[in-house]
This record gives structure tokens, sequence and C-alpha cells, in this order.
């Protein structure tokens, strides 16, 4: 199997599941509501304009045409019904929530995968020492600690009792902005950005710092570390420019995967410091039983995931042409 | 190890023995992993025993009673002792000596900043005290007299409340709830005064030997001279609640709503203060100067003319006050809700804002934890073991479709995939249980099988197969007891997952109502708006899950060694 090939065969197998799970959702909710009009209608409209939404969604055909119209709409029109809570357009709503939890998240992981591989290479390299237990049991104890409760931490102590971080929502209250853009490029939003961007952050740097030092040890004892210690390089050289060049390639993909998964795995970051998110607003939906907003929401989580997922493998293979594929992996 | 009278067992115990002393030994080895089996463990007991542990119900609201004593002066209002654990009804000063009484027959002195009880014969609740020559103290049923430093019963008569007692001089009067009036005569007796009124009666005060006033419900206002009632004229109709006559010329009156009467030697008079609330009781400490107090740390300031609210920080009920010289003396406190309260003896880690225990609720939230993570395991263990096996044993199209399923599962990310199935069906714990049983055995489902893919190659399998055994015998007889390592371990990180699942979705109010888990504790704490400043309320719940998910990663960390011998050499 060629690498193109192998692309368009996992291209295709994203698509299949992101077809099963659009698939799964719709017949959740029809479970869930028999009657679909009242997913679909909000209430207060009049009898003309529930009709008319009812034929945009198909709702007065048999179950099976409904399926097809509502993948249609969801795939290729962006359309996935009016949001009861907001009485507006879910896509764009959707849309919006989805950018501000990505700048917190990219941000985050971002730092946590800049220091976390980091700190991989310094356990390997001091291995034995009181320093790589340390590490070792500081990112576990970070790993297993949830989010929501070092937030929680984090808002109390440098929120409320050093008052040197705001502690909820992206700006300060009131603010105008013209668009995103606007409203990121502020040093207000990036004094809002810090405390939550720490925390998920520290909750991150555990996996690649642990990543990072398993494939060290791997490639420790392969023989062009032998060969660069025996030209008389520094440890640190061989270290940081030889070994840790060669073992960056699962953190690299782990990356990608992470920022799929924390598009919608991370409502709890969102909930305790107010942040205007994909996640925090799917909460809200499933408080309020706002169906079509739940679902959009969740479709695009989902998507991130596979999409992510994809972008990993394309990685993998550009980054290291000595990869067999395909491969075999988590 | 070896026992030569039972070969048989001892055979056998060398197989299946070893699945269960090896994990232990490899588990003691590891310094990390023991300290995690020890902390496991220590919740574990806490959770089977925890309703001997906690000291009392999870959803217990406490109360909390604190006497409270403040000096009320021109000045300033300071607030005197330090807490009292029981609710003071009246306080009276005679010398030096302040003397204060409250529930249970208590009687308390204060003396060098705090309170010293006194020993009395009476467990009734006490509503009165004042001090002439004597001091006596009134109640339920029950009048009590200060000789040489020791209560006694003075007077008991059942069935009549106290409210009112009044000294000046030789002369005494006390009142009833129920209307009995009584004189202290000049011989120390206590004497009926026969009246007609009928109506509650809560207060009475001397002006003199001869002359004072009682009040009491429906605006009640007697005028008691020389041994006989006469009703006063006066237009007020609410409650009245205290009295205080200063001089024959000069007596105030407080009651409910706020109201205030003014006598000035001829007439009651209706006046005007800052306040609508509730009066109970009023203190004339000069012609220029007089205090009254109320619920809700409510004190008010007289100078002669005009009222005015006076500040105290206090929030609580006053229900007493005692003269003092050239100042007043204020007690009270009803019980209160025992709320966001740090950590004390009595709540260790401290109160909800409900006043709940916050220790108590964090034992129970040990065995929901423990109960998720052993179910929530056992069920990705189960489904994600047996999708490996036959995945990995039948290989081909099987395996195909398997791992597709696989591969879908992943794309699923957890928490919305749970808020989802709340939306649908309701937050309940097996609700928690199935999301993370449907979305976790994903993973043990593809660990298992790249074990089983090998295992099933070796000579073994190849000879069982030529034997005749079935396919279900291989797997579950030949292939299965070797991948045991593996499950154990797989089963060790799905309960941690599953504990920080449930956390997580109790904190987002997602997770099981009516249940107790350290989850819910938080989710009340983010509820309540207090979680900013309660420290107590928000550390002892995440750091026990932080500490059973370490443990169980610590203990996981050294099993690794048993399922991939590999990883020995690297440690």
């Amino acid at each position: 199997m060629n690498r193109k090939t192998y692309l368009l065969s996992r291209f295709l197998q994203l698509a299949a599941t992101f077809l099963v799970i659009l698939t799964m959702l719709f017949f959740l909710f029809r479970l869930a509501l028999p009657d679909p009009t009242t997913a679909l209608v909000v209430e207060g409209l009049s009898s003309e304009e529930q009709q008319l939404v009812r034929e945009r969604f198909g709702l007065h055909l048999p179950l099976w045409q409904q399926y097809f119209i509502y993948l249609k709409n969801s795939v290729f029109l962006g359309e996935f019904g009016t949001s009861f809570h907001y009485k507006a357009p879910v896509a764009p709503i959707v849309f919006d929530k989805f950018l501000n939890t990505m700048i917190l998240m990219v941000v985050a992981i971002l730092i946590s995968y800049t220091i976390g591989p980091a700190l991989g290479v310094l356990l390997t390299w001091k291995r034995g020492g009181k320093l790589e237990i340390g590490g070792i049991v500081t990112g576990l104890v970070f790993r297993s600690a949830p989010m929501f409760w070092t937030g929680m931490l984090a808002v109390m102590f440098f929120g409320v009792y050093l008052r040197w971080f705001p502690t909820s929502g992206m700006r300060t209250l009131p603010f105008d902005s013209s668009g995103f853009l606007d409203t990121i490029t502020t040093l207000d939003f990036l004094h809002h950005l810090v405390l939550p961007a720490l925390v998920v952050s520290l909750y991150y740097m555990g996996l690649p710092m642990l990543i990072m030092r398993n494939t060290m040890l791997e490639i420790m004892g392969e023989d062009f570390i032998e060969l660069c210690r025996a030209k008389g390089l520094k440890e640190r050289v061989v270290m940081y420019r030889h070994a840790a060049r060669n073992a960056l390639l699962p953190v690299v993909t782990q990356a990608a995967i992470t920022i799929g998964l924390a598009v919608g795995g991370q409502v709890v970051v969102e909930v305790v410091f107010s942040w205007p998110g994909l996640g925090r607003e799917m909460l809200q939906a499933v408080r309020t039983s706002d169906y079509p907003m739940a679902q959009a929401a969740f479709m695009l989580m989902a998507f991130m995931v596979l999409a992510m997922n994809f972008v990993a493998d394309v990685l993998y293979g550009v980054l290291d042409p000595r990869v067999s594929l395909p491969r075999e992996g988590r | 190890m070896r026992n030569t009278s039972a070969p048989r067992r001892s055979a056998l115990w060398k197989i299946y023995g070893k699945m269960f002393t090896e994990p232990l030994r490899v588990i003691v080895r590891d310094p990390l992993a023991l300290a995690g089996l020890v902390i496991l463990t220590f919740i574990v007991l806490v959770a089977l025993f925890a309703p001997w542990i906690a000291p009392y119900d999870p959803d217990e609201m406490h109360r909390k009673v604190e006497g409270v004593l403040f000096r009320l002066s021109d000045g300033e209002a300071r607030r005197l002792a330090a807490e009292w654990p029981f609710p003071l009804n009246a306080v009276t000063m005679r010398g030096d000596e302040i003397i204060a009484v409250g529930g249970g027959g208590r009687i308390v002195r204060f003396e060098g900043g705090r309170w010293v009880e006194e020993a009395t014969s009476t467990e009734s609740e006490l509503f009165a005290v004042a001090s002439g020559e004597r001091t006596y103290a009134a109640g339920d049923g029950v009048i009590l007299r200060k000789d040489e430093g020791e209560w006694r019963s003075d007077l008991v008569r059942e069935g009549t409340a106290f409210k009112g007692l009044s000294l000046a001089g030789n002369s005494g009067l006390a009142v009833g709830e129920d209307g009995a009036v009584l004189k202290l005569s000049a011989s120390g007796a206590w004497e009926e005064v026969p009246h007609r009124e009928r109506g509650k009666m809560a207060s009475a005060s001397l002006a003199n030997e001869n002359l004072g006033f009682i009040v009491g419900e429906r605006g009640m206002l007697l005028r008691y001279e020389r041994g006989s009632l006469r009703r006063e004229m006066v237009r007020a109709f609410r409650d009245l609640n205290d009295v205080h006559a200063y001089t024959p010329d000069f007596a105030l009156a407080v009651g409910a709503r706020g109201t205030i009467l003014h006598f000035d030697g001829t007439r009651w008079r209706e006046m005007f203060g800052p306040e609508t609330r509730d009066l109970r009781a009023v203190r004339i400490v000069n012609e220029k100067l007089a205090f009254a107090v109320g619920p809700f740390g409510v004190v008010l300031k007289y100078d002669g003319t005009n009222w005015t609210s006076v500040e105290t920080g206090y929030r609580r009920n006053f229900r007493g006050l005692g003269s003092a010289d050239g100042a007043v003396l204020a007690v009270g406190s009803d019980p209160f809700i025992n709320e966001l309260s740090p950590p004390t003896r009595d709540h260790l880690f401290g109160t909800t804002h409900l006043g709940r225990d916050i220790f108590t609720q964090t034992v129970y939230g040990s065995r929901t934890a423990l109960l998720v993570a052993i179910l929530a395991s056992l069920v990705v263990s189960f489904i994600g073991v047996n999708v490996g096996l036959v995945a990995g044993y039948f290989r081909g199209k099987t395996d195909d479709i398997l791992m597709r399923i696989v591969d879908i599962m992943y794309a699923l990310p957890f928490e919305p995939f749970a808020m989802i199935l709340v939306l649908i069906f309701n937050p309940s714990i097996w609700i928690v249980i199935l999301a993370v049983g449907l979305l976790t055995w994903r993973t043990n489902a593809r660990v298992v099988r790249s074990q089983v893919l090998s295992i099933a190659r070796r000579p073994f399998v190849k000879a069982a197969r030529a034997a005749g055994a079935s396919d279900f015998r291989i797997m579950f007889v030949h292939i299965a007891p070797n991948i045991l390592p593996l499950v154990f371990l797989q089963l060790a990180v799905a309960a941690g997952f599953a504990i920080t699942a449930e956390a997580t979705l109790s904190f987002l109010g997602l997770g099981p109502p009516r249940m107790h888990s350290w989850g819910t504790i938080l989710h009340a704490a983010r509820l309540s708006g207090a979680w900013r400043t309660a420290w107590w309320w928000i550390i002892p719940p995440g750091a026990l899950i932080m500490l059973t998910v370490v443990s169980i990663f610590f203990i996981a960390r050294a099993l690794e060694v048993l399922s991939n011998p590999r990883l020995k050499n690297e440690r």
C-alpha cells in the first residue's frame, strides 16, 4: 500500500465513521423524542411557520426519508435547525463557541506540548535519580487531579485571594468587539486566558512528558546514540538534538489527537471559568433540553476527533519516512 | 510453597495462586505502588465503614447556637464574650457581676472574658433575670433566687412561664405569659396581684417600689401602682415585648413592627423609629440615652429626642438588655444554621451553605466513587476482553468489523456523549456506568486483541486445536489465563477513569441525584457560589479524587511490568 492509497483509505474510513455517528445520533434523538416536531420546531411559532419548518426537515415524510433529509441538512447544507434557547439558527452560534474553545485549547496544548516533552527528555537524562521519580509522580498527580478541581483551586488562590487574574469569561464586561479576532487581540483577553490555559496545560503536560520519556528510553539504546557519544558530543547535545528529535514523533501525533478530543472533552474548565465555549454551550443545551443545539455541538465535537485523528495519521507518515503503513496503535 | 502431601492442590496453586501472589509481590516491591495500595485500602475501608466513621447524617442541616454579649454605650457597640453555646435570654449586672440566663435552666456569669456556668436546680428555660438587693431569675414555672452564691428555687408554679421580672429595693414584680402577676412582698414572699386583664404578658418594670408598668400582647400596657393594676390609655395595638421604667416620669416600651412608646410622666405616646422590624427589648441609661434591640442584629439608640440605628456588624437575634453603669448589656442569639463554617472540632472539614457536614459527605462520597469504579470497570473489562478475544482469535472479517466498531467508539468524546445520554435518559448512577462502559472498552479491546494475536500463534494453541478443542474452549481456557495480567491492569486503569468520569459528570450536575459523591459536593459548592472562598469545601473531595486515582495509576504502573516483561529492565 503506498501512502496515497493509505491516506485515501483512512479518509474513507473517517467518512464512514462519521456517517455511523450521524446515524446513531439520529436514532438516539428519535428514541428520545418520538415526536420530532418538538425537537425542531421552536415554541411560539405560528402554525404556518411551524408547517414551513416541518417541510424543511421533512417531518411529514416516512422515517427513512427523514433520515436522508437529516443527512443532507447536516452534512451538505450546514442546517442544524433553530436553537430553542436562542431562538436563532444553531450553526453560527456553534461556530462562534467552537472558536472560543479552540483558542483556549490550542494555546493550552501548545504550552503543554512544548514544556512536556522537554521535561520528558530531562527525566530520561537524569534517570534513576530523585528528579525522575519526582517528575513521574508530579505528572501522574496532575493527570489524576480532576481539572474542575485544579481550576477551582486556581480561581480561589490566584483569582480571589491574590487578585492577580480575572476568573471568568473571555473579556471584562461590558466590551465592544466587531468579531472574534477583535476579541482575542487584546491584553484584556490574554489576562483572562492565563488561568484557564494554565489549568488545562498542567493537566495535559503529564502525557507528552511520559510519552517522551518512554520513547527516549527506547531510542537511548540505539546505535546512533552510541556513535554520538563516541564522537565526544556533550550529553546535552546528544539528548536534546539527536535523541529528542527522533523521539518527537509520537508526541506530535498525540498533540493532534489531543486537540481533537479537547474540543468536546473539557467542558468542566469552561464551566469553572465561565468560558463561553462549545462545551459549556452543550451543557446548557442539555440542561434546557435544547435538542438542536446539543445535536449540532456533538456532531462538531465528534467530527473534530475524527479529523484530528486523520491529521495525526498524515503527520505520522510525513514526519517519519520509515514508518510502515498501516500502523497499529491507539 | 511446595506441599508434598497434596501434589495436585500444590500444582493448581502454582498456576492460579501465582495470578494473585505475583501482582502483589510486584506491588510490594515498588514503593510508589505500595503507597498506592495503602491509600487505596484506606479509602476502601472508609467506604465500607462509612456509617460508622461519619459522625452525622450527610443531609442533616446543622444548627448552631451562640450566646453573645454586647456592651452598648454612647460611643460604641462592643462585643464582649467569646461564644457560649446556648442562647441567652436576659442579662443583669449587680456590682461588677454580670449574670445572664438562657435555655436549659442555665445561668452563666461573665468572668475574665469568658462565661462560667453557675449551678442551678432547674432545667426549665429561663426568660428573665433581675437584681436588686438580691438577684432573681425567672423562667418556665419557676423563680430562682441567689442566696450566698447559690441558686435556690424561690417559687415553683407549674404552667406559668414567667417572662418578665423587675426588682426595686425590697419590692419586686414578676409576670407570667398566662397573665399571672406576682409581687414580692417585704417579707420575701411572692404574692398574687389580683386583676381582670386577659392576654399574654411579656415584661414588667418597676420605676420604684410602688410604681411600675407591665406590657403584653396586642398593645396591652398596664400601670402597677401600690399593688393594683390599671389599664393605660394608649393607642398601640401591636404586641409589646418589653418595657423599662427609669423614673416615674420616664419609661419606654417596645414591640412588634418597630413600635416604640414613650412615657413622660403623664401619658404614653407613640414614637417613630428607623426600624420596621420587631424590637425585643429596651433599656434606659439616662434621660439622654436609651437602647432598643431586636432580631437580625437590630440596635437602636435614643438620644433624648430621636432614634437612630447602630451598626454592630452582628446579624443574629438580640433577645435581652440589662443595665450597666453608663451603658447597657445586650444578649441574644437564636439557633441558626451553621452555614459555611470553617473546620472546627465538630465539623472536621467545615460545613456547606446549608449547614451540612462536609466530612460526612466526603466519607459517603467514597462509597459512590468505589461503587462506580468497580461496576464500570467490570463492564468495561467484560466487553473489552470478549471483543478483543474474539477479534484476535478469529481474525479476518470478524476482526475487521470489530475493529471498525472500535474506531467509531474512538470518535466519541466522553463528556459530550455522556451529556447526550443524560439528555435522552435521566441522570442516574446507571447512566454514568453505561457511559463509562460504552466508551472505555475500546482501549481494552485493542490491547487485548494485539496480545491475543500473538498468543494464538503459539504452539500450545495449535496443540489444543489439534487435540480437537473447540474455539470457545481454546479462547477461554487456553488463551484467557495468559492475558489475565493484562486484564487486571486494564481493570485498574478503567477504575481510575470511572472515578474521574463520575466526578466530572456529578460536578456538571449530570450525576446521580440524591447520592453523595465527591463530584456532587463540588457541584453544590459551585452552585452555592461560595466556592470562591470556602476552601474547606473544595479541597477535601478533590484531594480524595486525586489520591484515589493516583494510587490506581501507581499500582497500574507496577502491574505493567507483569503484562509487559520487557519493561522490567527499563525501570
